[in-house]
């Protein structure tokens, strides 16, 4: 085995997404680079006595064309896009499934969601309390569980490794990643799925959503004088995980290295966001990675458009990077995608890997006013080439809960 | 002070951690240590006692909510407008 520091590298041997902006990482990619946005006039809900009726929906979703399982046909909606993104990352790692014994049980499947099968719960109670029906559709629970997904998955492709589910808002894909990285890293599997899905947008959801009063009705438009809020979305962002000297001896395409995770929570306050807490994770993730702030080309910020999130996000970053701050390329990629809640880190990892890759800065778009507190280079509106050695990805979701990725090239 | 006020800074203090403090329309919220999720749960609750919809984002109205009296003008702007609306 080749040791870093006397490590295991972990490297992305296959990624997969559903996004507002189309599903494929070919398509999703392709929208990022143009600066197309997939928040649309909310479809699959109604709207009338809501005044937030904009959300990013993924388009064109069958699940009869998109997934083989039966199971999965019958699943929510958040299984069947981790079932979908699992797929694509499957078969683009080349990966021989179904796994056989013993190595299935050296595989993980980490795939988690903010708040798992609500629309499946929402529908549910409807029937019962509304409708007044004697019972739920049987499949209710199954359905709802928010660890269904990660289920699904491992009994596709026969991993009988760790199998679950990570909760922590809008931090979870990234939680999901970091954990699975480092099981690989310290030699309790040599691969794994890890991402998340969310499919939570209906009618109850956007309700409760529009009493916290941080939706905007128009747009997302993070570190602009104009922004407004964030917008729901939905979706998923997967990647196959791999110990490196396992993807070489199998001849797998690698497309990146997952070099740092750092974690840590605010302990502070549900909504206000610390600049301690979001800097800290980001110095860990460096930390890990054996890099200097310097080193990093390319962020993609959490960047929710919130009024809170992007100031904090930006005094933190300064804070990390020092003057370097000047110089690194950032983008809040939620400006064409929307806010995939749990899933959007996952996602985001994958436009990561993608910079990386091809050598661009996808864009935040609606950037035409910049707020003057939010003073760094956030690539507005129109991406940019530019050589990717190293990318973060922030993910900082409610409840103060940090997580950080640090990725690099293929090792040569 | 009229019924509305009265029944606002009732429901103001259910949300303060030192319900014993002065409150006066001039108050501005932040003495009252009321953040911005707190808010969100005032304005649900000053919906749902006076059966108005109270447009508020969180992002960028926050001047509109300053002082006590602020939030009280604010909702009887809203009254007065839907019974206008109800008469028409």
């Amino acid at each position: 085995m080749t040791h870093t520091n006397g490590r295991r590298r972990v490297v992305v041997t296959g990624h997969g997404v559903v996004t507002p902006l189309g599903t494929g990482v070919e398509k999703f990619w392709a929208a990022l680079k143009k600066g197309e946005c997939g928040i649309r006039q909310a479809q699959s809900f109604p709207t009338e006595d809501l005044y937030i009726t904009i959300a990013g929906e993924v388009p064109d979703f069958d699940p009869r064309e998109r997934l083989k399982s039966k199971s999965l046909m019958l699943a929510d909606k958040f299984s069947q896009y981790a079932g979908c993104a699992a797929q694509e990352a499957v078969a683009m790692s080349k990966l021989e499934t179904p796994l056989k014994d013993p190595e299935s049980y050296r595989a993980a499947c980490i795939i988690g969601s903010g708040v798992g099968g609500l629309t499946t719960l929402e529908f549910s109670y409807k029937m019962l309390f509304k409708e007044n029906k004697r019972a739920t559709h049987p499949l209710t629970l199954l359905k709802a569980i928010g660890s269904s997904a990660s289920a699904h998955v491992s009994i596709e492709y026969a991993i009988k490794g760790p199998t679950f589910g990570v909760v922590s808002a809008c931090s979870t894909a990234t939680h999901a990643i970091g954990l699975t990285y480092r099981m690989i890293r310290e030699g309790l599997v040599d691969l794994g799925l890890a991402g998340a899905a969310e499919a939570s947008l209906n009618w109850g959801a956007t309700r409760a959503w529009q009493a916290m009063r941080v939706l905007s009705p128009d747009g997302l438009w993070p570190f602009s004088k104009n922004r407004n809020g964030t917008v729901l979305a939905e979706g998923a962002g997967i990647l196959m995980l791999e110990e490196l000297e396992h993807a070489k001896a199998r001849g797998a395409p690698i497309f990146a290295e997952l070099l740092g995770y750092g974690m840590t929570a605010d302990a502070a306050d549900m909504v206000n966001p610390s600049i301690d807490g979001a800097s800290t994770a980001m110095q860990m993730a460096l930390d890990d990675a054996g890099l200097a702030a310097m080193d990093i080309d390319y962020v993609n910020a959490h960047g929710t458009a919130t009024a809170v999130n992007d100031i904090n996000e930006t005094r933190a970053i300064k804070r990390v990077f020092g003057n370097a701050a000047n110089k690194v390329s950032i983008s809040s990629t939620k400006s064409m995608h929307g806010h995939c809640l749990g899933a959007g880190g996952g996602i985001e990892a994958v436009a990561a890997v993608k910079a990386i890759g091809d050598g661009f800065i996808p864009p935040t778009v609606g950037l035409t006013e910049p707020d003057p507190e939010c003073d760094l280079d956030y690539t507005p509106n129109v991406g940019k080439n530019r050589a990717v050695t190293y990318a973060m990805s922030n993910s900082f979701a409610f409840g103060g809960l940090n997580a950080v990725l640090v990725f690099g090239p293929a090792p040569a | 002070m009229d019924e509305t006020a009265t029944k606002i800074i009732e429901i103001l203090r259910k949300n303060m951690k030192d319900p014993s403090k002065p409150v006066m329309l001039e108050t501005p919220l932040s003495d009252l240590e009321i953040e911005s999720l707190d808010l969100a749960v005032i304005v649900f609750d000053i919906e749902d006692t006076f059966g108005i919809e109270i447009p508020y984002n969180a992002n960028e109205e926050v001047e509109a909510f300053a002082t006590v009296g602020s939030v009280v003008d604010r909702v009887k702007n809203i009254i007065s407008d839907s019974d206008k609306g109800a008469a028409a």
